[in-house]
This record gives structure tokens, sequence and C-alpha cells, in this order.
């Protein structure tokens, strides 16, 4: 680690604090802003250093909430949900073209339409229909990186519009830099927007990146210092969503782009503050009451407020998250589990759980959902190297 | 512990390996019979070695057909890998094998190694002490590479692209790009043991209207970014392309600037050697044309100085070969080999030259990259186009390129993309077609050219 420099990760439920490969966590107060709690815990280390010399990433205002519209699922949707999950950005729903007179109209504000289809050189994609959807909805940002020629209709009848290169090139191959610069610029913008954190701005002279976007950065690394072995995935499980970024070999269906991982998101899969809908999908799994036997507790342990219950909940969303992505639910991405050699867990995760209670969980995920016997091995990230490595670069 | 020990441990501790001791596999490698190494082989033998293409899923067809292939003479065993292991889907190969063992019908197109492992595999293949050839097309060879090895398996064939822009349409090219250098450096660890291992490219690649720079580039590549990690034994190779002519000049450019790139990076003490395969394309319906083919090739083989050659069957044309083929095609070539002496030394000064600086050409963009590693420059290289390889299924690859035969069969560039070559070398290519022709007979000759051998 890079001993002039002070790395600060600011998560929903923790915060993290990294100088001279000495890692600090501080589990946050909530009657105080994030700054104010911040400077009153670590005073001292943030004293020594120049702005220019801190480093932050935050994942504590919970991301962007994104709508994007596009006209196929194969391509233009396809690509910008891809994008946008690997610049750190949530999706809160995705709208095909062809069905945007019929679909329900989000209530909650939107951060960021994406207005995606068609390759250049095609016309006349996008009409009224679209403008009649975006009239009924309430968003901050929006922005087109479909093709180019409805380019001009757009920008004449859309107030605010940002106009980017098509996101498919005429090969269908992805670009993605624009649209991922652009949201990455966004989810600074939106810091300095969100009271509870713009004051970090006063302490630092860098750019804020979300976390994710820069856990996902650090994966290419991981193997310089972890006992890890591709393909893998690093499961964060966190107080309010749970991310997965997976290395692309486990999926089939590739896209052409920069890193060789993609991220998953599931916001509803935390343990503090999404706990509810944790609780709601384990009881829709048709295994759960297995696997609650399975851990010697009955269904009791979701109404406890303890450390048993917690690890309880810790160890149901490791096996909700991969049966997810496992064929066992058909989601946006099925990984070949088979394959996979390493598993690495970091985020509030590792601080709950013994190794062995998480091979226990992945061993039962395995049995009972791929009859198999594979037993990647594990990794812990207890120390949170995963994000200042990223960050130190 | 290294970071590649510590990978090693991970990639071998797979629920389809059955307790793998690395100690026991360096103790047989140091040990091993010099013979099954074709690195030795290629050393004392004094003739091109001969190596059918095989592969069945039960041991005792395999057995069976490594009998068969020794009493028809051949110098090198092929140990041709199924479909699934391929893809790393060790379950279902499993599945498969059961179902061959008990069934006595094969339900795998090939052997699948690891689900046999390399115990059992081990008995098999020093018992007949002949070098094996591990023929498989996995972007991610990690587990099959060390099983093979572990089963006295001294020759891998295989590399990042040429085992994956011909065979693949999704795997990340970045990926088996660090897979190969795993394989790379197993292969240079065991090979301070005993004789070294060799390592293989795949010059064929689609064996489509594949332009000789094209192919020679991509071979140069996989050697260097195999010697680059300690590899002392490379065989760079290509297929006959249509043109005898053609193939003549691209063995001696790729033997000269194999030559030259390994010392460009001091590794002019490995030993680089020439395979040549026979026909590739589509094969003959005519079982008597497809004998005909194949026994061009073994001249050509003779006429370029390969030291090994890789043979096809007369079946090629109505499914996967019998046991009873693949031993004729080997009996036969022996033959034409033996009858073979004293062929004339071709030199096509122009061509050598053209092809020549197409290739440096090209090498210099790749280098000229600025990713800080080899491997990263030649992916750049490929995801910009700079590199194209002609009906790759791969969606990395520009597939901007486009080739067609001359009037002597040569196959030459008449749209370059972005392949770097000089204008003076596209002008040449150009001026030996007709390109008066419309787009749709340009079009057509390139169909027909799939069955050019027809």
């Amino acid at each position: 680690m890079n001993e002039n420099r002070l790395l600060i990760d600011v998560g929903s439920t923790y915060f993290k604090v990294a100088a001279n490969n000495d890692v600090q966590q501080h589990f946050r107060d909530f009657n105080k802003n994030i700054f104010d709690d911040l400077k009153y815990k670590c005073e001292d280390i943030i004293s020594k250093y120049q702005k220019e010399d801190i480093f932050i990433c935050s994942s504590a205002n919970g991301g962007l909430s994104t709508l994007i519209i596009g006209i196929t699922h194969s391509f233009s949707l396809k690509y910008a949900i891809n994008t946008a999950y690997n610049s750190g950005i949530n999706i809160i729903d995705t709208v095909l073209y062809s069905q945007i007179e019929e679909v329900s109209i989000p209530s909650d504000l939107i951060d960021v339409v994406i207005v995606v289809g068609a390759i250049d050189g095609v016309s006349g994609v996008f009409d009224e229909k679209l403008l009649n959807y975006l009239s009924q909805i309430n968003y901050s940002n929006i922005v087109y990186v479909g093709n180019k020629d409805d380019a001009p209709y757009l920008k004449e009848n859309i107030e605010k519009l940002v106009i980017l290169p098509n996101i498919i090139d005429e090969k269908l191959h992805i670009q993605e830099e624009p649209l991922k610069e652009y949201l990455t610029n966004l989810y600074q913008a939106d810091i300095v927007g969100k009271e509870d954190i713009k004051h970090l701005y006063d302490i630092t002279a860098n750019q804020i990146f979300s976390t994710p976007y820069i856990v996902n950065q650090t994966l290419p690394l991981l193997v310089s210092k972890f006992k890890v072995a591709d393909p893998y995935i690093l499961i964060d499980i966190g107080g309010a969503t749970t991310d997965i970024h997976y290395s692309k070999d486990l999926v089939d269906d590739n896209m052409v782009i920069d890193n060789e991982y993609d991220r998953l998101v599931f916001k509803k899969l935390g343990v503090f503050k999404s706990k509810e809908s944790l609780i709601f999908s384990a009881k829709n799994n048709e295994f759960v009451y297995e696997l609650l036997a399975y851990l010697k507790v009955t269904e009791n342990i979701f109404d406890e407020q303890s450390e048993k219950a917690l690890k309880i909940l810790m160890q149901l969303a490791i096996f909700l998250v991969l049966c997810k992505v496992s064929n066992y639910n058909k989601a946006y991405v099925t990984l070949k589990l088979n394959a996979l050699n390493s598993l690495v867990f970091t985020g509030g995760i590792t601080k709950v759980l013994q190794q062995e209670d998480i091979e226990n969980i992945v061993s039962f995920f395995y049995k009972k959902i791929l009859n198999s016997n594979h037993n990647p091995s594990i990794v812990m990230d207890s120390n949170y190297d995963i994000w200042t490595m990223a960050t130190r670069d | 512990m290294s970071l590649l020990q510590e990978e090693r441990e991970i990639i071998l501790n797979n629920e389809y390996v059955d307790n793998f001791d690395f100690a026991e596999v360096e103790e047989f490698v140091k040990n091993a019979s010099k013979d099954l190494f074709i690195s030795y082989n290629f050393a004392k033998s004094n003739k091109m070695l001969v190596q059918p293409r095989g592969g069945f899923p039960t041991y005792n067809k395999m057995f069976a057909l490594y009998e068969f292939f020794v009493d028809a003479n051949v110098d090198v065993l092929p140990c041709t890998i199924d479909s699934n292991t391929r893809l790393n889907d060790y379950a279902t190969s499993k599945k498969m094998l059961r179902l061959s063992e008990e069934n006595e019908v094969d339900m795998l197109n090939g052997y699948p190694l690891v689900n046999h492992g390399y115990r059992t595999t081990r008995k098999m293949m020093t018992h007949f002490n002949k070098p094996i050839s591990l023929r498989h097309g996995t972007p991610d060879a990690r587990l099959l590479i060390e099983t093979a090895i572990a089963s006295g398996i001294f020759e891998i064939e295989g590399g990042p692209i040429t085992y994956l822009l011909p065979y693949s349409k999704n795997f990340p090219l970045d990926k088996a790009f660090l897979y190969w250098k795993y394989v790379e450096r197993v292969c240079a660890k065991y090979s301070g043991l005993n004789e070294p291992i060799n390592r293989e490219s795949f010059g064929p690649l689609t064996a489509t209207l594949v332009p000789p720079c094209i192919t020679i580039v991509i071979q140069l590549l996989e050697m260097l970014l195999s010697l680059e990690e300690g590899v002392k034994s490379f065989s760079v190779s290509f297929s006959q392309s249509g043109s005898m002519n053609q193939d003549i000049v691209m063995g001696a450019v790729i033997k000269k600037l194999a030559k030259h790139y390994a010392k460009e990076i001091n590794c002019e003490d490995a030993k680089v050697h020439l395979v040549y395969h026979q026909w590739m394309g589509a094969f003959p319906q005519n079982k008597d044309f497809a004998e005909q083919l194949i026994n061009m090739s073994t001249v050509i083989a003779s006429m370029v100085g390969a030291d090994k050659i890789i043979t096809k069957t007369r079946e090629e044309a109505s499914g996967i070969p019998t046991k009873e083929a693949n031993a004729k095609t080997v009996a036969n070539t022996q033959y034409t080999l033996r009858i073979l002496n004293g062929l004339p030394n071709i030199v096509d000064e122009e061509e050598e030259e053209i092809l020549t600086e197409e290739v440096m050409s090209i090498m210099e963009a790749v280098f000229n990259d600025p990713a800080d590693t080899l491997w990263r420059k030649v992916f750049n290289s490929i995801k910009n186009g700079i590199i194209d390889v002609p009906f790759s299924p791969h969606i990395i690859n520009n597939n901007e390129m486009i080739t067609i035969r001359d009037a002597n069969k040569n196959i030459r560039i008449i749209k370059r993309g972005k392949v770097p070559i000089s204008d003076r070398c596209y002008e040449y290519e150009k001026s030996k077609c007709d390109l008066t022709k419309d787009t749709t007979s340009i079009v057509n000759d390139i169909i027909h050219d799939i069955g050019i051998m027809q």
C-alpha cells in the first residue's frame, strides 16, 4: 500500500480507514452525519494527510437508481445493464420499448434514465411513445446512448437530454467507455448533492467513486494477494445490498469489454437495511426449511435479534445469492458454478461469519441445488484488503 | 509457497480429481522413459514423425486404438479429449463415460482424461513407451494439463489464440491468455526434471482461407509467450493451404522468423520444431480423392521439411474415423515418406520477401502496442483488428479481412481491414487476383473455396 495515501471507504454500516497497511473499521453512528462521525473517530489520522493524498469511495448513499429503456434484451438492454452495474450503479427497472405502453410507471424518484437501442444507420426507432412514458416518470437525469439517427429527434423533444455515442457498434460490440464515464461522474455529482456525504470533499481533493466500481477495478489484481484461482466470484454482503463480481468465463454469453469481471447487484439482499426482504426471499425458497434444519435452527430465528440470528441471516444471504446466479433461478445472469475454483467474501459478512460457517453453507448449496460435491476454495477478505488494493491504484 | 503453487493446489482440489500428489508426479516425470518425450524423439529421429488423430471415451477402446496405431508404425500417439472436458464440464463427461462403459456405445467424442484420472491413464501411456500428444481445444486447460503430464503425456497442443479464435464464440480472450500462462509455467517447471515438455501451437486456425501472414504471426506470438515463461521445446505449425507453392514459402518463412524472434527475446537456446497438418478443410466425399489429397499433403510436408506430420483419414467427410481408418492412414503416410527421396529445394524469392515483410509489419505493430506485457499487447492487437482471423466465430475477432484464391490457388488478401500490411504488399496481393469480378462472383468464389478439394 502506498504509504503516502489515506484510503477511506464509507459503507452503509461501517466505514474503514486504511493507511500504512493498517485498516481500521468503525461501526457507523447513525445519530451523526457521516462526515462528523468520521472526523470524530479518525481526526488524528485524517489530519496527517494532505487533501490530495486522501482517496474515498462510498456506497453509503445507496448509489444512483437507474431505469433503462432499450429495444432488445440481447443487445441494447443487456449492454446498458452491464455498463451500469460495472459503473457501480443500481438498476431499479428495465423497460423493453415494445412494451412501454403497458408497463407500470415507477413511483420512485429515478436518478438517471438511460435510453438505448439500435445500431447507427437504423432510424425511427423512438417516437412519441417514449416521450409519453418519460412525461409520467420522475427523474433527475437522462442520457441517450442509442442509434445516431434518432438523436436529433430526441434532443429536440426531451429536456436536458445528454447524448453520448451509441453503446453498440456496427458489429454489435459494446462501446461502454462514454456511458461509464458519464455514470461515474454523475455518481460524483450525486454525492456532492447529498447532504450526508458532500462534506467529504472537505477532506479530499480526489473524485469519490462508488465502492462497487472500485472493487470491480481491483479484481484482476486479486491473485497477487490472495490464495485464489480463477474463475472465481467475489460476494460482498453488506448492510443494504449484496454484490457479486464474477469472472466472465463463468458465463456463456460474454461481451467484449475491457474488464475481465462483471458485477451483479441484489438490492434486496442486505442483512440490515433490507433485512425484511431478505427474510421474505428466504421464506419463498423451497429449500429454506431444510436449510434451517441443517443449520440447527427453526424459523423462529427470523424474529430474533441476536448474534446467532445475524449469522443465520448472513448464511441465508449467501445461499440465496448463489441460488440467484445458478440454474435453479433464471435471473439476468446464470453462472457456471461447477467451474468455480474460488469464492471470495468481503464486506460486513467477514466480520460475522467464520470460514467454516461459509464452507458449511456453500457445501449445502452445491449438494442440494447443483447435486454436486464440488468444493471451491473459500477466501475471506477480513481485512478489507480488496477495496484498499483498488483505491491505491 | 509460490503463487503458482497456491493456484495449482486450488485447481487440483476439484471434486473430479482424485487426490493429486505433486511430489509423486514430480518423481514420475523425473524418472520417466525418455521415449515418452517428443522433444527427445525430435532430437534422435532422422525422419519426419507421423502422428494420427484419435480418442475414444473408454479405457479399453483407447487402449485398442493405441494397439492398432503401434501396429501401423505410428511415431506419436494422440490423445484427443472429448468436447465436454474441453468445456470444463467434467460432470457431463463423467456421466457419459459411465454410459459408454455400460452400453458399449461411444457417448463422447474423445478421451475424458480428467475423469479417468492420472493414475489409471498413466498405465496406458507408459505401456506403449511412445510419445503422446494431447489434442483438445480448451481455453482453460489448467486442470487438463496437470492431469496429462501426471499421466505421462509430455506434449501439449494449443495456445490462447489458436485454441480460442477457431473454437469459441464467447470465452474471454484475456482469460485464455492468463490460463495458458499457467500452462506454460507448469510445462516449464516440469521441463527441468527430465527432457523438456514440448508445447505445440495449433496452426490451422479456422482452416478456411487464412492468409499465411496471419497464421505465421499467431504461431510466432504463441511461441514467444511460451518461451518467455521458460518452455524449451516448442512446435510451430500450419496446415496444407491448398497451394503447394504457398506452403513451401510459408515453411521457409516460419522457420526463419521463429529463429529470429526467439533470439529477439534471448531464447535462442529453445528448440523450435515445425509441424505440418494434412488438409484441414472440407474433405471430398469420394474416399479415393480424399486419399489422394492426404498423399499430396505428405509430399508437401516433406518439401517444407516438417519435423512432424499430423494425419487425416479417407473417412473424414463421412463421420468420426474408425481406428482401422486411422491406422491405415498412418501406414500409408509412412510408406509415402519412405519412398520420397531427393526432393528438389524450391524457393520463390519474391513470395518469401513479400510474406516476410507482411509478417514483420504485423509483429512490429503488436510490439508497438503500449501495454506492459506481451500477452496484453497481443490481446489488444486482436481486439483492435491488427490480427484478424478470417471466419473466426469469436466475438472479439475483427472479421474485416477478406481473402480469396488467385488463379494458382494461393490465398490472397483483397481487403486488409486493420491489419497493418504495407501498401506495397497489399498491392502485390491484390495484383494476383481478378478483382474486376462483381461482388456476388467473389462471394461465390469464397463459398466455393470452402469445398475446394471436392
